[in-house]
């Protein structure tokens, strides 16, 4: 499963002109850099392999050797890899997962680069998801948002508006429910979206430092806040907001009803919008808007999932794989690999620009300006696995049966007391 | 003990078995019937609900063409025949060489050693996938080709042994007498007298494991990862992106899985069910 491509800095060509400009000031480099990648998909795969075409141009005495590991088979490999022969540089996530690792001392503090100019001015909107115990481990170099996902022609069928507010939602709700559709379309198959819904419901309760408390195991499922939090889903639930038997469907499987018109919103990642706009939702159908505020005492926090770079400890060339998380971040390089033709996805800093898509442009907005709680990273990486594997079944259960609350976070709560 | 042929039946029931039967086996292959049309068809219809209509547009080139070409399947195939191969090549010609000894020679404990080849077969597999991994990870065997050979033989080798064991020794024993009266070397027997008789049950037995071993999914994702070793039925799951499942692609390439058997089922048919019922019926 491994793919060595040698990049040779004598056959980087001439592209050197390309790319000097952005970097002016740093001195080339030379020696070896080695990075293991899980970047393995087509479109990924062709991103990691240019930004090494790129920075080998700018340092023609740099020895690149990358390593591209199938992405699934990555997360059983990086901690062999990191305890004995580590290369320079990793993929890994953000938040929890990277837990085990600054735990075992297998990763390198990198706070010195968040230091910098660079990082403290544009970079500022993932670093919470990058420190545990107040230091950096690592670099972001993409991410993209969650949120509501709409039909713009119901809406104003129904003659709805965008909600902001927790009442507006639920009248809106009201109103399409009474139209005989559902208001939300959603698969807990794989439960992992109904982490979603959790996620946005809580935080927006509760804040997100609660919110991460309650993922680092130190506040009580059973607690006063998180009922709030259960009993503010469950005004939805009872609605009916939800499609019947989504325990049965796919996220992939859960779409028809949105394209059929037999849901109106869903609340999902952005990886969502490719497949509803091949189904014939173009952009005057599908519109977006930011998960309503529940709490006004709280500020606004998003779900965005944080792809990242990390220094393994053991690894023998730290200062050029720094210079590598430099480039890898730059508004340009962030501009250039976050294109609708390359990742799709949304770019960490915030002079970068974005492509111009309806979508990217809102997350991108919605991040970097209205997002000042903070970046959560997603149920199942903020939670240790085995937390996150238990709670998400119990919160798929709760969609399915609410009256099983109490023992739900019993259980979950007995759970938060082995494994924290 | 048999059942009535149809012929012999009344007319009326003739009729009504005639009618039935299409529909019972269009039932019947109604799950086949579903991947063969979702491998025909575009990946929008998915998104739009559209599983069980007529297609919206017909891709069965562009499905089946990025199976063969834009995927890792073709490298999946190699990897099936890799593992299969060998394996069935191994398992047969050690359990021609158990079944000999266990046919024709008389020892003590032939029986006890013959049970517990069976009782092999007993044992449920699942129960095997801790210590099989954690022995092959010692072994460096770990998600090598190499490591599910082996494990393949020696699991396989259990039921082959039952199977060619019982067919050695429905074999006239006369012929091994009348070789060693001769004062044939007893390798010399095994090689030129019982492995000519035996060619029907080593075809039969040949086919039979070559279905097993080509058709096996547990194994494959329990001891293989990565597009280099894992065989085409685990690799088939390939198809589930980061974040899509392509269901379309997933289909053409289990049709394009499902082939090899299929069509060593055919081409062996008289062997495959002559495997089947051999022994059952003397």
């Amino acid at each position: 499963m491994l793919f060595n491509v040698k990049k040779t800095v004598a056959a980087a060509t001439a592209s050197t002109l390309l790319a000097t400009g952005a970097f002016a000031g740093s001195h080339a480099l030379s020696g070896d850099l080695v990075i293991f990648s899980d970047m393995s998909n087509p479109a990924p795969r062709a991103v990691m392999e240019g930004m090494i075409d790129r920075f080998g141009a700018m340092h023609p005495n740099l020895n690149i050797d990358l390593t591209v590991i199938d992405r699934e088979n990555m997360k059983t490999q990086i901690l062999n890899f990191t305890s004995a022969n580590a290369p320079d540089l990793t993929n890994w996530y953000a938040a929890n997962r990277m837990i085990p690792f600054v735990d075992a001392g297998l990763f390198e503090d990198v706070s010195d680069l968040w230091a910098e100019d660079e990082f403290v001015n544009n970079l500022a909107s993932t670093k919470g998801a990058l420190t545990l115990d107040g230091k950096q481990w690592g670099i972001p170099y993409s991410y993209y948002q969650w949120g509501v996902y709409y039909r713009e022609d119901i809406f104003n069928e129904l003659g709805l508006t965008e909600p902001t507010t927790w009442a507006e939602e639920k009248a809106n709700c009201g109103k399409i429910v009474a139209s005989g559709r559902a208001c939300y379309t959603i698969g807990t198959k794989y439960l992992w979206t109904a982490g979603g819904w959790f996620d946005y419901i809580n935080l927006r309760t509760n804040g997100y430092d609660f919110h991460v408390q309650l993922a680092n195991g130190e506040i009580a499922w059973t607690d006063p806040r998180v009922r709030q939090t259960f009993a503010n889903w469950r005004e939805l639930i009872d609605m009916g907001a939800f499609v019947k038997n989504h325990q049965t469907y796919s996220w992939q499987e859960s779409l028809p009803f949105i394209v059929n018109g037999d849901a109106a919103a869903i609340l999902i990642g952005n990886f969502a919008v490719a497949p509803l706009r091949e189904a014939g939702l173009n952009d005057g159908k599908l519109d977006f808007y930011q998960f309503v505020s529940i709490n006004p005492d709280v500020a606004l926090a998003e779900d965005a999932p944080t792809d990242t770079f990390h220094i393994p400890s053991l690894a023998k060339n730290k200062e050029n794989a720094k210079e590598f998380m430099r480039f890898v971040v730059s508004a340009e390089n962030q501009t250039l690999i976050n294109a609708g033709d390359a990742l799709g996805q949304l770019p960490i800093n915030a002079q970068s620009a974005v492509d111009d898509d309806k979508f990217l442009n809102q997350g991108f907005a919605m991040l970097s300006t209205n997002s000042p709680g903070g970046v959560a990273q997603f149920f199942d990486r903020d939670f240790p696995a085995e937390m996150a594997g238990m709670g998400m079944e119990g919160l798929q259960e709760f969609m399915v049966f609410p009256d099983n609350l109490d023992e739900i976070l019993e259980r979950l709560e007995s759970a938060r007391a082995d494994i924290y | 003990m048999f059942p009535k042929p149809i012929h012999r039946s009344a007319a009326h029931w003739q009729v009504f078995y005639q009618g039935m039967l299409p529909l019972v086996m269009i039932l019947w292959l109604l799950p086949l019937i579903a991947v063969a049309i979702f491998s025909i068809k575009p990946a929008v219809d998915f998104t739009n609900g559209n599983y069980w209509s007529w297609p919206s547009s017909f891709e069965a080139v562009e499905n089946y063409g990025k199976v063969f070409f834009a995927s890792d399947m073709p490298q999946y195939l190699l990897n099936s025949i890799y593992i299969t191969i060998p394996t069935v090549i191994g398992a047969v010609a050690l359990s021609c060489m158990t079944g000999f000894a266990l046919g024709v020679y008389k020892f003590k404990g032939n029986l006890l050693i013959f049970f517990f080849f069976v009782a092999g077969n007993f044992v449920p597999f699942q129960i095997l996938m801790v210590p099989v991994r954690d022995l092959t990870l010692d072994m460096g065997l770990y998600n090598t080709k190499t490591g599910l050979v082996l494990f393949h033989i020696a699991f396989q080798t259990g039921f082959c042994t039952l199977f060619m064991r019982n067919f050695i020794r429905a074999l006239p024993f006369e012929l091994i007498e009348a070789a060693r009266v001769e004062g044939v070397a007893e390798w010399r027997i095994f090689w030129f007298v019982v492995l000519p008789l035996v060619r029907p049950a080593i075809a039969a037995l040949s086919v039979l494991v070559f279905t097993f071993i080509w058709n096996d999914y547990f194994w494959a994702i329990v001891l293989t990862q990565g597009v280099e070793n894992t065989p085409v039925t685990s690799g088939i799951t390939s198809f589930n992106g980061q974040y899509r499942a392509a269901y379309h692609l997933m289909s053409a390439g289990s049709i394009v899985a499902a082939l090899p058997p299929v069509m060593m089922f055919f081409a062996m048919q008289k062997h495959f069910i002559a495997g089947l019922t051999l022994g059952s019926v003397k």
